[in-house]
């Protein structure tokens, strides 16, 4: 055992290296991060000081980035946990590498997310409102109860796991030995505490899946509880809920990609894995589309004036753009990519990424403003330009989302070596066993020389 | 819009101009005296209720005034008085604004340095009068007295009064009324004989014909209009409003007719024509009570072209529907309509004299009412009846005031301009810059800001800056008073003494008496008073022309009269369903009171006083005419005629021709006479008309610094604080001009930009500005917001009556690319 | 119980705006920056609806003064997170300033853009001196408001009528804006109480509400010749 894991962390080295050392591109990033985030938090403060005056919303669009961006960010949040658990239920082997990166998306994300409704609070002083006078009817109070939920779910799902590398960590020593001694909880690596990890690894994996469906679904209700044309329909949660994952698979593969540079993850994260997770965001971009369609032939087809002004002010209104790039960035971009061999490379792929995500943006975008806009009532359409506050906030949350990542790289593998380890030992062995217990007259060779070409 | 400070700092997220200008937190936005403070957190919170009456326009609403421990904090209509009946309209509500607002001057004021740029000092009243006092002195002992000059401005009642019987006792001709509400004044003083406003009884007609008369925004009363209006479903009144814009009235009348600018007199003679023709007229009223319908003889068997034939001759629909581009089957349709109609009424409103036409085409308007035959009738017009006020003992001139009195007044036109008025602002600021006849050596203003509304700013601020001596007694500084050299402030009308009566267009007596519902919140003092005082400074027969010890007690002394004359009565208890109708029924029995004080203290809790019950015996008063008659064919403009004429040389006819040309009258022989279109003088090459109108919430420019008002300037399209320009989607597509874009507005005279409002409501070929916006002075709340229309206006006048053309002159518009 | 109802009467209504302003003073409503209104900040309780229909010459103008219609089964409510704004044993819908935590997401739920925001914080009358109207609250900033019915003066009424104790009289419980009216065009009352106007005015053939399809049930009723 001792031995064992001394040559493993040899062979695994390249994983532990960026706990160890730091280049300075590391500080001059963090620090530009760190730029951008003391900046926000000024906008914030003169938010704070004078009121939501200093934002672009008015009377009748009385939401606008804020709201936007939560419902992106917490959609991004699906990524982690949600697939993590997904590949881990269907043993799918590939995961190994994958999973804790989007648990770290998972529990980051969610935090930003979360922050949002209250950085939208006109009196954020009255917070706790909420609990002393809280109304359970309000869809509001849902979200903070299942936000909480995941949020909690999330990060011990993401600890857990973690126990053992933190544990091995720990037995290197070097610095901040407390921390990892702590955090290790008396891992010794035995047998009785293997079973008691994967034990409640199960338990959370099962348990944090309808958590997260629910969570995006409850922010959709958000929306779809009010009377408003555009907002007031019964697709919207299953919508929102495919939205997220599919904005947290690409987020996912964006993250992936990058690391994969900058930590020269080459043979950990492999063309396959891309390939696997391009697959699955292709399939998520039609079912997106799937819902969309839907979504708006309903609308069309009925066409209820209310309705239907909406529609027409998104396809060919102030909006539009907006409404059209989404299309474009959700569906036409990445199938095109993702549907042929050609494109479907690494960089390909994260081109196809970074149009999903800022697709997914302009969907939130388009879901949120158009219909505030268009009042029930013969009221002149709305206008909303978002101001200085609001970028910069909007800012500031990806660069907490990024800084946040660098940090947690600089404490703890990225990458869940133990799991690859016990990939290497037991998982060849596991599938052998899993093809032969349901593959009717396989033979050892073709498995042999299979899972070798696998390596 | 230049970037202001404000953007700036939004741009960086700070405290934009958060709430009305300023940082965040607590901004002030009027103004309360300590003492009023101190009273409002120690008082016992004990509410007041007082009758008084609205003074924030010439309406004449009763207004109940709410007060806390004294502090006035709200306004409402007083449900009891005949003209409002509780109703109110948004600028007199915002009453309290006046009261406590911020740029109020709190006492006295002197200039040193140069008008605008100068520095104000605060002196005490007593070198203030003494100062002026003594210099009107030395101007009477020199016999000069007429060189001062009083320029007032919709000063109604005793206060009139008193103004004119100061100058007549010092001894000046020069008391003028600026602006307000003369409009109709001379076309009225030529048809009926007197240039009261006449009356209409909505309430009892079937049809309402209005010539751009916007009576339920504008007008004399609109509160009294609306209420009148908000019957016409139970009453089945139908409303036709012709007018080149939508206005409020044009758009809840049943039917809008769209024309083109100045040429209303024109269609109301294409109507005149069909009624004659189709003889839908009321026969025996025309041969009984006109004059002039038919052609006749005149002395010496000369004959005379009628009213008849002049019409028949040259308003012919088509040709009718050449000038004004109503199509002529409209014009048919209308006259159908209004001849087949009784009763039916037609109104014409400033709009009607606001061109250099205006008093051609509301004598033509006005016909229609005599071809109707609608006076003194009911659903008709009437004149409302005078007053029984006691009247104030003659003065008694000394030989230096007769003198004064006797000089020319300064006020009228230069040579033959206007010939039909005693004053002309445009004659005036002329006469002044020439010292002509004499120069003016103390120009006393009151009330009105016509410096803003001048249409010939330069010369009215040369003019102004050249007078010696100039005090204004407003309570703000505005436009004008920047020139004066001593402000006297007034108090506002909350604070002081007014005797309201007779409300013009109104169709009863009737008298309220605004009174203070508090003490003076600064050291201001009531413009009356401080006339008497000068007068008493002066001593002699100046000083005894005033035995009153203050103006309430000239109030008393008029009202008197009332009380004795035992008619009418005290407002009572109100009634829910339709007043005027219950009136009727119940007939009218005159109120008893044990004695004056109890009457007047009734008076001033109830709030008014009112007579609806008309004498019978009035017949000869109707028309003053030197015919006695309505004067289709007035003999008063064609005897002012003659005398022009006569006037130097002997051969009259080539004189009469001179003067016609001089004042660019195109009519020829007895046409000239009659009510007839006359064309405006429009410059050629600019393709539209530029129109203007008043809006509720602003009453000509006078509410401009009422912060709620300027929110509330374009409430019915949604554009605060801010001038708008109407303009046809056609004509806005021909310039590519959408909803919202800067545009540039360019006449002969200068541009101005303002933003577009597309609508459907107005004239392909005419533009419309509000107007009332656009100070550069005025206070903090006015100053820099919107534009002003007039600044752009060619300095263009009625032919007749000097009155400012305000729809005489044409525009280009373009795409501004801000 | 009482229904407290309004009855608009469109076919009297001349768009004069006198109800707009009557409401403003009655309720210490700020006037809002110039700069403010123009982004669409201004706060009306009685706000006024233009529409234009046809085209020129043949236009037809119609002005709606429109105030919260008291939902008697309002959405706004149903999504407020901590009962800031409810529906009072009254019928009025109500707003509590000091527990509102400005997320505004009754704002967006009110089919008919009833509510307004304190986006910055409120001017004062002066500056030792709040408001105009002591019997109305100063609202602060980053919280939502909206026509009261005047709610304040139905306080007053109540206290005057229990102390007498008989109900409250028809035409004795008023708000601002319905008194103002110079064409008398705004009726209030009692729907339940058969004897008042406003009971047989809101079953008058010329009476309509805005976007009854909703179900909302509002409280304010509409009149015109023109079906709304
Ligand atoms: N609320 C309010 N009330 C007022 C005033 C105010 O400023 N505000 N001013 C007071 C005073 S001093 C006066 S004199 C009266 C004036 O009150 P009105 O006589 O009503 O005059 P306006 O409202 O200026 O113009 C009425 C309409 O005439 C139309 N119009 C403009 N040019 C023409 C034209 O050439 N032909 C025709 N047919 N129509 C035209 C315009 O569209 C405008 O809507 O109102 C008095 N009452
Ligand atoms: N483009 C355009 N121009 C127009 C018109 C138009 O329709 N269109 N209308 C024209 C007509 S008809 C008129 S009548 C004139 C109106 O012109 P004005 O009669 O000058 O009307 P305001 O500007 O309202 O003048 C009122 C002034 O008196 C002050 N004031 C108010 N109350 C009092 C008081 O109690 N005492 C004193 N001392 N001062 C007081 C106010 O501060 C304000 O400055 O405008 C004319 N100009
Ligand atoms: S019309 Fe308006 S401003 Fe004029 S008196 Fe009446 S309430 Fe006052
Ligand atoms: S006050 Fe009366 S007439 Fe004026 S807008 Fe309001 S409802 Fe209409
Ligand atoms: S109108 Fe809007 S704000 Fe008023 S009760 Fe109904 S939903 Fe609520
Ligand atoms: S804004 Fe205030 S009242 Fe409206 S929902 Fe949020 S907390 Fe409730
Ligand atoms: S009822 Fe009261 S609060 Fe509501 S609109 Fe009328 S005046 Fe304003
Ligand atoms: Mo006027």
């Amino acid at each position: 055992m001792e031995m064992n894991s001394v040559a493993a962390s040899d062979q695994d080295e390249v994983l532990y290296r960026p706990i160890y050392e730091t280049q300075r591109g590391y500080y001059i990033t963090v620090g530009i991060l760190m730029l951008i985030i003391v900046w926000a938090s000024f906008m914030y403060f003169t938010q704070l000081r004078d009121g939501l005056g200093v934002t672009g919303m008015n009377q009748p669009v009385t939401w606008g980035f804020y709201i936007v961006n939560f419902v992106f960010f917490i959609g991004i949040s699906h990524a982690g946990t949600l697939i993590s658990a997904i590949l881990r239920l269907s043993k799918a082997e590939w995961r190994r590498p994958i999973t804790r990166m989007a648990e770290v998306i998972t529990a980051i994300v969610l935090a930003i997310g979360g922050l949002h409704p209250i950085i939208d609070l006109g009196r954020p002083d009255r917070i706790l409102n909420i609990f002393e006078s809280g109304r359970l009817q309000s869809p509001l109070l849902w979200d903070v109860t299942s936000i909480t939920a995941y949020f909690t779910a999330s990060t011990v799902y993401l600890y857990i796991p973690m126990i053992p590398d933190i544990a091995r960590i720990r037995d290197r020593g070097g610095k901040l030995k407390w921390l990892y001694t702590f955090m290790a909880w008396g891992w010794q690596g035995t047998e009785q505490q293997k079973r008691v990890l994967n034990r409640a690894i199960n338990i959370l994996m099962v348990m944090v899946i309808p958590i997260a469906i629910s969570v995006h679904t409850v922010i959709s209700y958000i929306f779809s509880m009010t009377l408003q044309p555009g907002w007031h329909s019964t697709i919207f949660g299953p919508y929102f809920v495919v939205g997220a994952i599919f904005s947290g698979i690409a987020a996912l593969l964006i993250v992936m990609i990058a690391f994969r540079r900058f930590y020269h993850l080459e043979n950990y994260l492999r063309e396959i894995h891309f390939k696997y997770l391009g697959t699955l965001l292709l399939i998520m971009s039609l079912m997106w589309f799937y819902f969309t369609f839907s979504e708006y032939l309903t609308g069309v087809f009925g066409s209820e004036p209310h309705e239907m002004e909406i529609i027409m002010y998104k396809f060919t209104g102030p909006f539009s753009l907006a409404f059209w790039g989404m299309v474009a960035c959700n569906f036409v971009i990445p199938v095109i990519i993702l549907s042929f061999r050609r494109f479907k490379t690494i960089p390909g792929i994260l081109i196809a990424s970074i149009m999903v995500v800022i697709g997914m943006w302009l969907e939130r975008l388009n879901i949120v403003v158009p219909s505030l806009a268009n009042p029930r009532m013969n009221l002149p359409v709305g206008i909303y330009i978002p101001s200085m506050v609001e970028w910069s906030l909007f800012l500031g949350g990806l660069a907490v989302f990024v800084l946040g990542f660098m940090i947690f790289a600089k404490f703890f593998p990225l990458i869940s070596i133990w799991e690859i380890e016990e990939g290497r030992k037991e998982g060849v062995e596991e599938v052998k066993e899993r093809i032969q217990s349901y593959l009717p007259g396989t033979s050892q060779p073709v498995l042999v020389k299979k899972s070798k070409k696998r390596d | 819009m230049e970037i202001k400070r404000r953007d700036f700092i939004r741009i960086f997220g700070g405290a934009s101009g958060a709430v009305l200008f300023g940082g965040c937190g607590l901004d002030e936005v009027f103004k309360l005296p300590d003492h009023l403070v101190e009273q409002a957190q120690k008082g016992p919170g004990v509410e007041t209720w007082l009758n008084t009456t609205c003074g924030m326009c010439p309406g004449g609403c009763g207004m109940r005034v709410r007060l806390v421990d004294g502090i006035p904090v709200y306004v409402r209509g007083n449900p009891l008085h005949p003209v409002n009946r509780g109703g109110m309209c948004p600028l007199g509500l915002n009453a309290l604004h006046q009261l406590y607002h911020p740029d109020r001057l709190t006492g006295p004021l002197k200039r040193v340095g140069k008008p605008v740029v100068g520095k104000w000092e605060s002196i005490s009243w007593e070198e203030a009068t003494e100062f002026i006092a003594n210099a009107l002195k030395d101007l009477r002992k020199e016999g000069k007295s007429h060189e001062v000059a009083f320029l007032g401005h919709d000063e109604r009642g005793l206060m009139q009064q008193h103004v004119a019987r100061f100058m007549k006792a010092f001894g000046s001709p020069n008391y003028y009324r600026f602006s307000a509400t003369q409009n109709g004044d001379t076309a009225h003083a030529l048809l009926h004989g007197h240039p009261r406003q006449p009356a209409f009884d909505i309430l009892n007609t079937k049809l309402v014909l209005s010539f751009g008369a916007n009576f339920l925004e504008g007008g004399y009363s609109p509160v009294y209009y609306t209420k009148l209006y908000s019957h016409h479903r139970e009453r089945g009144t139908r409303y036709i409003q012709v007018e080149p814009r939508l206005s409020l009235t044009a758009s809840n009348a049943d039917r809008w007719i769209s024309i083109r600018p100045g040429t209303y007199g024109a269609l109301a003679l294409g109507i005149a024509y069909i009624m004659i023709r189709e003889e839908l007229y009321d026969a025996d009223f025309i041969r009984n009570r006109t004059f002039g319908f038919e052609n006749w003889t005149g002395h010496a068997g000369v004959k005379h072209l009628g009213f008849k034939n002049m019409v028949l001759g040259n308003y012919y629909p088509d040709i009718v529907s050449e000038i004004t581009g109503v199509p002529s089957a409209t014009v048919l349709e209308l006259a159908r309509e209004l001849g087949n109609t009784r009763p039916a009424l037609v109104i014409g409103g400033q709009a009607t004299t606001d061109s250099t036409n205006g008093v051609f085409s509301l004598m033509a308007v006005q016909s229609l009412n005599a071809l109707l035959g609608n006076y003194d009738k009911e659903g008709g017009i009437y004149f409302t009846e005078d007053l029984p006020l006691a009247s104030l003992a003659p003065v008694q001139q000394d030989a230096l005031s007769r003198k004064g009195n006797d000089e020319m007044p300064i006020g009228l036109s230069d040579e033959n301009a206007f010939p039909l008025t005693s004053f002309s602002v445009e004659s005036f600021v002329k006469n002044v810059l020439a010292d002509r006849p004499y120069p003016i050596k103390v120009l006393f203003l009151s009330g009105g800001n016509p410096l803003f509304h001048s249409l010939n700013r330069h010369d009215f601020s040369e003019a102004l800056a050249k007078i010696p001596l100039v005090v204004s007694f407003d309570s703000t500084v505005s436009e004008t008073s920047e020139y004066a050299h001593f402000i006297l402030p007034n108090h506002t009308f909350l604070e002081r003494w007014e005797e309201v009566s007779n409300v013009p267009s109104v169709n009863f007596a009737h008298a309220s008496i605004q009174w203070p519902v508090m003490t003076p919140l600064y050291n201001t003092r009531h413009t009356a008073d401080v006339l008497t005082e000068f007068a008493h400074r002066l001593g002699g027969s100046v000083a005894s022309a005033f035995p009153f010890k203050d103006y309430v007690e000239e109030i008393k002394h008029v009202m008197k009269g009332v009380y004795h004359s035992g008619e009418g009565a005290v407002v009572s208890e109100g009634i829910q369903h339709l007043w005027m109708e219950y009136l009727k029924e119940r007939g009218w029995q005159i109120g008893r009171y044990a004695s004056f004080e109890e009457f007047w203290n009734l008076l001033l809790e109830r709030g008014g006083w009112w007579n609806p019950i008309r004498r019978q015996n009035r017949r000869q008063r109707m028309f003053q005419t030197s015919s006695g008659k309505f004067e289709f064919y007035s003999q008063r403009l064609k005897t002012t005629f003659d005398k022009l004429s006569k006037t130097g040389s002997k051969e009259t006819s080539y004189n009469a021709e001179l003067i016609l040309n001089k004042l660019n009258i195109s009519a020829r022989g007895d046409t000239v006479f009659l009510p007839h279109h006359e064309p405006v003088p429009y410059d050629g090459d600019k393709p539209l008309h530029l129109i203007t109108f008043q809006v509720l919430s602003n009453r000509d420019g006078l509410s401009s610094n009422l912060p709620m008002m300027q929110e509330m300037f374009g409430y019915s399209v949604r554009r605060f604080w801010e001038s708008w320009i109407e303009i046809h989607p056609k004509t806005a597509s021909m310039h590519g001009i959408t909803d919202g874009d800067w545009v540039w507005v360019e006449s002969s005279i200068g541009s101005l930009k303002v933003r577009a409002k597309i609508t459907q409501g107005i004239l392909p070929d005419a533009v419309a500005i509000p107007f009332g916006l656009g100070h550069w002075s005025s206070g903090r709340y006015a100053k820099g917001y919107g534009v002003s229309p007039n600044s752009i206006m060619r300095n263009l006048h009625d032919l007749l009556s000097g009155k400012p053309a305000l729809e005489a002159t044409k525009v280009r518009v373009s795409l501004a690319t801000k | 119980m009482a229904k407290w109802a309004m009855v608009i009467d469109l076919d009297k209504c001349s768009g004069c705006g006198a109800c707009q302003v009557a409401c403003k003073m009655e309720n210490n409503i700020p006037v809002v920056d110039p700069e403010e209104a123009a982004r669409d900040r201004v706060m009306f309780w009685m706000d006024m609806i233009t529409t234009y229909e046809g085209e020129y010459p043949n236009v037809q103008v119609r002005r709606m003064p429109k105030p919260c219609f008291h939902c008697d089964n309002p959405p706004c409510t149903k999504v407020c997170p901590v009962g800031a704004t409810y529906k009072n044993e009254e019928g009025l819908v109500a707003q509590i300033y000091h527990r509102c935590i400005g997320c505004r997401y009754c704002m967006v739920a009110c089919p008919f853009t009833a509510k307004v925001y304190n986006w910055y914080e409120p001017p004062v009358f002066s500056e030792n001196h709040s408001t105009f109207n002591p019997d109305v609250s100063k609202r602060m900033v980053g919280v939502v408001e909206k026509c009261s019915f005047c709610a304040h003066r139905l306080i007053k009424v109540k206290e005057q009528a229990t102390s007498e104790d008989r109900r409250i009289r028809d035409d004795e419980y008023i708000p601002a804006c319905a008194e103002i009216c110079p064409a008398d065009a705004i009726y209030f009352g009692d729907l339940e109480d058969p004897t008042s106007k406003v009971y047989d005015l809101s079953r008058s053939y010329r009476a309509s509400r805005v976007m009854e399809d909703l179900g909302v049930e509002p409280k304010v009723f509409y009149l015109s010749k023109r079906v709304t």
